[in-house]
């Protein structure tokens, strides 16, 4: 599964937002999420994908970016 | 120049229902909401495993969906979300679309989002990670705030945590705003959601709740000489208050007016009562609404059900009306919705407020062999009429020795 889908899983299982409805390159606050759901999303993010942002990410503002941090993570923590 | 007072709209998500009229008629027909822990509907197995003995607990019925979508609940600890609710429905009650942004909102609670952080403590001692949203969860302030931002309130926006007194204080304090001409309309009440095992265990270690018995609804039975101990509930209840010039300018129906407050420290014990400082409240509350005891024709009791609490109650209510004390009636109503602690003050005015407008006296259930030691005049029969009661009073006694009373006088 492509990290992209499963991001839409997770935000419609943590936030039932209809993933259908989710444009990777809109922002996420136009569904809705501000600062705290985001840190709300990131923390299930991180279960979810085994992965651990050793602080707070920058510059997410749109599922595209997400996924695109979530992809690049592992190579970065092994460098 | 004082400004008179008046309660014209309730909102209630209470173990008694959650439309006036419901709680009234549960409240009138004496059917208790206490059920056993085990049966709880929102403890899982192995929560009502970990509390050590049986317990009893009043939740409230709450359906979330109705006032939330899922994304809005983000962080929203249950006592936040059934404030927010509480406060639309008072809003509605009153038959108000919007609120002034000006309006104030006085909210008590005593544990504030005791879930989250319980939730905090379980996963950190179990060395799992803590949820990133505990704090803002679990901050006493979060359910004032959650409310003045869902009605867009701009205005005074305070909590008040004085134990079991919390909410009565907060519509005290909401009435002098009032009164005295800072605002003209509030919202005032409180919250309280602390019905997870930890809380529970706690209460249980400090010896006060109630044995649940052979019969679980029947285990809170305040004045009775096989009273227990207290039986704890969960809630959020609100009302609206206003001017009385503001309430009859748009035609609001008028539950009741608030004719008093009265405040006091007993400053002797934490957890023991003290009648002395009980009577300095009630004096301060009369002398506030100009009333004298023998116009007050209902006190709807503290009476949480512990051996002391209700004793020192009644030495009280006895100095205060001396010889007239057979002519005040009472009814502790914590009898069938617990006690709400926080959320106590509110629900137990609530019920004073419609006693006065419906002029019938809600019964104190349970109460088969009262104790002779508690000598007043306990109204035990449901559906009582009272065609005669203009004038009512509600004490909050609270652990930390701090008394609230308030006095409400009919309207019409």
């Amino acid at each position: 599964m492509t990290t992209l889908l499963t991001l839409k899983k997770l935000i419609h299982k943590t936030f039932d937002i209809d993933p259908a409805t989710l444009d990777p390159q809109a922002p996420l606050a136009d569904y809705g999420l501000d600062s705290l759901s985001l840190a709300e999303l990131l923390f299930v993010v991180e279960d979810e994908f085994h992965i651990d942002f050793s602080e707070m990410p920058k510059d997410v503002n749109t599922l595209a970016d997400l996924a695109l941090l979530i992809d690049e993570l592992p190579i970065k923590q092994a460098a | 120049m004082r400004r008179r007072v008046v309660v014209s709209g309730i909102g209630l998500i209470s173990p008694l229902g959650d439309t006036p009229e419901q709680v009234f008629e549960a409240a009138m027909s004496g059917r208790s909401a206490i059920r056993l822990w085990n049966d709880d509907p929102l403890a899982t197995a192995q929560e009502s495993a970990s509390v050590s003995a049986p317990a009893v607990v009043a939740r409230a019925p709450f359906d979330v969906t109705r006032f939330f979508a899922k994304l809005q609940l983000t962080g929203v600890d249950r006592v936040s979300q059934m404030a927010v609710a509480a406060g639309q429905l008072a809003k509605q009650d009153a038959g108000l679309e919007i609120l002034d942004v000006d309006a104030g909102l006085y909210v008590g609670t005593s544990m504030g989002g005791a879930a989250a952080l319980e939730q905090s403590y379980a996963n950190f001692f179990d060395g799992r990670r803590i949820p990133p949203l505990t704090i803002p969860s679990f901050i006493p302030n979060a359910s004032a705030s959650h409310l003045a931002m869902r009605e867009k309130l701009h205005g005074p926006v305070l909590t008040y945590s004085m134990a079991c007194a919390s909410s009565a204080i907060a519509i005290a304090e909401a009435a002098k705003a009032i009164s005295r001409g800072d605002i003209t309309m509030a919202l005032a009440g409180g919250s309280e959601a602390l019905l997870v095992p930890g809380v529970l265990s706690a209460w249980q270690s400090l010896r006060t709740l109630a044995d649940p018995g052979d019969d679980p609804a029947r285990a809170c039975r305040p004045f009775s000489s096989t009273r227990s101990g207290l039986v704890l509930g969960e809630g959020a209840i609100f009302l609206l208050m206003e001017t009385l010039e503001s309430a009859q300018a748009r035609g609001a129906r008028i539950y009741a007016e608030i004719a008093g407050i009265g405040f006091s420290c007993d400053a002797t014990h934490l957890t023991k009562p003290d009648a002395a400082g009980q009577v300095r409240a009630i004096k301060a509350a009369l002398r506030d609404s100009a009333l004298s005891p023998s116009d007050i024709g209902y006190c709807n009791a503290h009476g949480t059900a512990t051996l002391v609490g209700d004793l020192v109650e009644c030495d009280a209510l006895a100095q205060v009306w001396g010889s007239n004390l057979s002519r005040l009636q009472v009814s502790s109503t914590k009898s069938i919705h617990g006690h709400l602690l926080g959320a106590g003050g509110a629900l137990e005015a609530a019920l004073t407020v419609m006693a006065l407008s419906n002029r019938a006296v809600p019964p104190n259930m349970h109460c088969a062999d009262q104790d002779p030691n508690c000598p007043v005049n306990l109204i035990r029969e449901p559906h009582h009429q009272a065609p005669h009661l203009t004038a009512a009073i509600s004490n909050s006694f609270a652990f930390g020795g701090s008394n609230v009373v308030l006095v409400f006088r009919n309207h019409a």
